[in-house]
């Protein structure tokens, strides 16, 4: 296949993964801003979706309905959900002639749902968890979608590819920036709120609940998220992933670029299959975290030599 | 019934050749059942159709984008939902017509760029054909496989206030539109269930097989599989859709110039694990920007090395390169003639009568009538560069002369035609526009093919007789009957 196309699909998996974890992440933000008695602050979900501009945290931090605004229609946004979805929608329309057009219409209906003027009307006036989810149900009707119409052939592995890649560094993102808060705020290691809205943040908490039975502890979250197999949002989860659907492209590669991505999943891989709580925290979490993220980064940037072509 | 809500009102244009109407409110007769079918909807239900159109089009993502400001707006090349109706009579003849035509254009693009006898015999005057910046010697004594040269045409067609049909212009480079005929179509099953059966419409969904068939048997490597391939500018260009739309239903791989490379004359694109030749390349980008060695050096859009590997005869393009002097304006005046020359036959359908105002005797004539004349540059399409002289004010009239003065190889004149009109639901209600058709016709090594329909254009403002999208056209679905149902 051709090497832009498999770029664009990598891509496009990226940009959805992407606009699925920013809408969940607001949706139990919002709600857990409506729920806390102090000011509740929306900067680690402004510092992982756009950065560390101080500027920007402090004149948004204390505002739900700008942040809403700011991360699902701002134009000047370039990681707001109107602009990931157009990427996305671009990428999509430059592989349009691979693509379901079952699936096509589903991200373009997607596209156009954001831009109606029911939805920045919404986020001003209404409920936003309303609107979240008018959204979120595109994702998820992407995601039926491309499950039921997608071939099983090589584009498919590089859209899963792209999205556990996303997924993984979103999951190390929420855990990191969210531990960050704890620097500033040690009340925050023993509020269950904090643990609760995480967890439910990345749609883990029902699954925390049945795992550990004693109440909620953050040694107990940092394991969920980075190394339970069955958990579809963990960072081994989301590797081994990627491992399977780099794996499945093996009889259509050329060996040597093969091996040398094949090497650097399997050497990510093994080293979090073979960490515990206890040694991650040997090594400090943010360091942890730091390490596993610029390897996943490293796995983007030689696919994109490899199988991209764009070296 | 609500018969007369729609059709009493109807204003025919005076002197103007109806599509529906014959004089009096006399309906012809291929119209009839269409007509008892509009009768049982309200204006209501009719407007409603018109939002499910729309709808439609959005949903499938059928449209073209505006660039403006940085931001991109996306809009859908307006749709009427009456279709326009062809009988089957008229529709062998225009095919008769046109296939003729093209197998004389077909020739002289051989015979110019080979023997030139055309040239040698006085048919055809020697600077109509150099002095053609479509004309480019790289072409020269480069053989073309099973000489042909054109192998998707658009042929615009015109009828004059007496029902003639008029060819306007000889599409022959990279002529767009035909994934609008192929989707009105969709959309017309969409919004009038049971009718296009009922009607007996011929159907146009054959037309990517045959494309497909065709570019398949230039593939130079005689195999079972060779690698056809689209190449188009890419998302930003206004016919993006269409690409994609043609590659889709081919199944071939659509690609940009910088996704293929040449090697050794052999054109090969980039793929996940490694070059592959490509054989067929069905072009999209204009013979200027195919090429930075030979052609425009500042462009992206094309390869560099293509020509080499054409040359060579290791890779088919498609269209031909260098089609561009056979459908300049100023060569359309000679095509009756061309026909004569290469068949020995009449020519079926009839040209425009033209003026080439390099002519001394053509441009004082023309002068004298402009405000019954349109007035077009030669290398201009889309409904640029065009004077209107019934409409234009004296200063643009003056305006315009000076420049035809300083250039007149550029410029052609052309008596107004009135073109025919069509109903079209416009405000609620069934009103006369002016309409033009553009088939398209498939050439291969087997003859030429004509899918039985086309692209109708639609004026859609009123008194305007520019069909052209660039200049704010829409278009209609348009039904080709089969002869068994004629009436």
């Amino acid at each position: 296949m051709l090497s832009r196309v498999a770029a664009s699909f990598y891509w496009l998996s990226r940009y959805i993964e992407r606009s699925d974890g920013i809408l969940r992440m607001l949706k139990i933000n919002y709600a857990s801003s409506q729920d806390s008695v102090q000011g509740f602050s929306w900067e680690p979900v402004i510092r992982i979706f756009s950065g560390p501009d101080q500027e920007l945290i402090n004149r948004l931090k204390n505002d739900s309905r700008a942040v809403l605004k700011y991360l699902v229609i701002d134009k000047e946004n370039a990681n707001s959900i109107l602009n990931i979805i157009t990427l996305a929608r671009e990428n999509a329309r430059s592989v349009q002639e691979h693509i379901p057009k079952d699936l096509w219409q589903c991200l373009n209906e997607y596209y156009h749902t954001v831009k109606e003027p029911r939805i920045a009307a919404g986020l001003k006036k209404d409920d936003p968890i309303s609107i979240l989810d008018v959204l979120i149900k595109q994702v998820m009707l992407y995601y039926g979608t491309a499950e039921i119409t997608m071939e099983r052939g090589q584009t498919r592995s590089f859209m899963n590819i792209g999205k556990y890649l996303e997924r993984a560094i979103q999951s190390i993102d929420i855990l990191d920036v969210k531990y960050g808060s704890i620097n500033d705020n040690p009340n925050l290691l023993t509020d269950i709120t904090y643990w609760k809205h995480l967890l439910q943040s990345i749609g883990g908490y029902e699954l925390y609940q049945k795992t550990y039975r004693n109440g909620l502890e953050a040694e107990n979250v940092i394991e969920q998220v980075v190394l339970n197999n069955d958990f579809p949002r963990s960072v081994i989860y989301s590797i081994n992933n990627i491992q399977r659907y780099f794996d499945r492209l093996k009889n259509n590669s050329n060996v040597n670029d093969y091996r040398e991505i094949s090497f650097h999943i399997g050497k990510l891989q093994s080293n979090i299959k073979y960490s515990s709580v206890k040694s991650i925290g040997q090594v400090g979490l943010h360091q942890f975290l730091t390490h596993t993220k610029d390897d996943l980064y490293k796995i983007g940037s030689s696919l994109n030599e490899y199988y991209f072509a764009n070296s | 019934m609500h018969s007369s809500q729609h059709f009493e009102r109807y204003n025919l244009l005076n002197g103007v050749w109806d599509e529906m109407y014959a004089k009096n409110h006399l309906i012809r007769g291929h119209y009839q059942k269409v007509i008892d079918y509009l009768s049982q909807e309200s204006p209501e239900d009719l407007s409603r159709k018109e939002e499910l159109a729309k709808r439609l089009f959005m949903t499938q993502g059928i449209t073209f984008t505006v660039y403006n400001s940085g931001e991109g707006i996306e809009k859908i090349f307006p749709f009427d939902i009456i279709p326009r109706i062809i009988t089957a009579e008229e529709w062998a003849f225009i095919e008769r017509g046109i296939k003729q035509r093209l197998t004389a254009l077909n020739l002289f693009l051989k015979d110019i760029y080979h023997n030139q006898f055309i040239i040698k015999d006085g048919v055809v005057p020697i600077d109509i054909v150099y002095s053609c910046p479509h004309f480019l010697r790289e072409m020269y004594q480069l053989n073309v496989p099973y000489d042909v040269y054109v192998h998707i045409a658009g042929i615009d067609l015109i009828r004059d206030y007496d029902g003639t049909f008029y060819v306007l212009e000889d599409n022959l480079r990279t002529p767009s539109g035909v994934s609008y005929m192929l989707e009105n179509r969709e959309i017309t099953k969409r919004l009038f269930p049971d009718l296009l059966p009922n009607c007996n419409v011929r159907s146009v969904t054959e037309y990517p097989s045959i494309l497909y068939k065709n570019l398949m048997s230039l593939s130079p490597r005689q195999m079972s599989n060779p690698t056809i391939v689209l190449l188009s500018p890419g998302i930003y260009n206004s016919a993006y859709f269409e690409h994609t739309t043609l590659a889709r239903l081919m199944g071939v791989e659509l690609v940009e110039g910088r996704d293929l490379v040449v090697n050794n004359h052999t054109v090969y694109m980039k793929t996940t694990t490694g070059l592959q030749q490509v054989d067929v390349i069905y072009r999209r980008v204009d013979d200027d920007f195919l090429d930075p060695l030979v052609f425009n050096p500042n462009s992206v859009l094309g390869v560099a090395g293509l020509m080499g590997a054409y040359r060579k005869g290791n890779v088919a393009i498609v269209n031909a390169i260098g089609n561009g002097v056979a459908d300049d304006k100023a060569t359309y005046i000679y095509v009756p003639d061309m026909i004569k020359y290469y068949l020995n036959e009449e020519p079926i359908l009839k040209n425009v009568p033209t003026h080439r105002l390099s002519n001394a005797d053509d441009r004082e004539y023309v002068f004298k009538n402009i405000n019954k004349m349109v007035i077009k540059k030669t290398n201009e399409s889309g409904g640029y560069g065009m004077l209107m002289g019934h409409a234009a004010s004296d200063e643009e009239i003056n305006k315009y002369k000076q420049e035809i003065l300083k250039d007149p190889r550029s410029f052609i004149a052309q008596p107004t035609i009135s073109l025919s009109s069509a109903p079209c639901y416009i405000g609620g209600e069934l009103q006369p526009r002016r309409i033009d058709l553009r088939p398209y016709a498939l050439c291969g090594p087997d003859g030429i093919e004509i899918v039985p329909g086309g692209l109708t254009r639609v004026a859609l403002t009123e008194g305007s007789l520019v069909v052209n999208s660039s200049q704010g056209g829409g278009s209609k679905d348009t039904w080709v009957l089969n002869p068994t149902t004629d009436q």
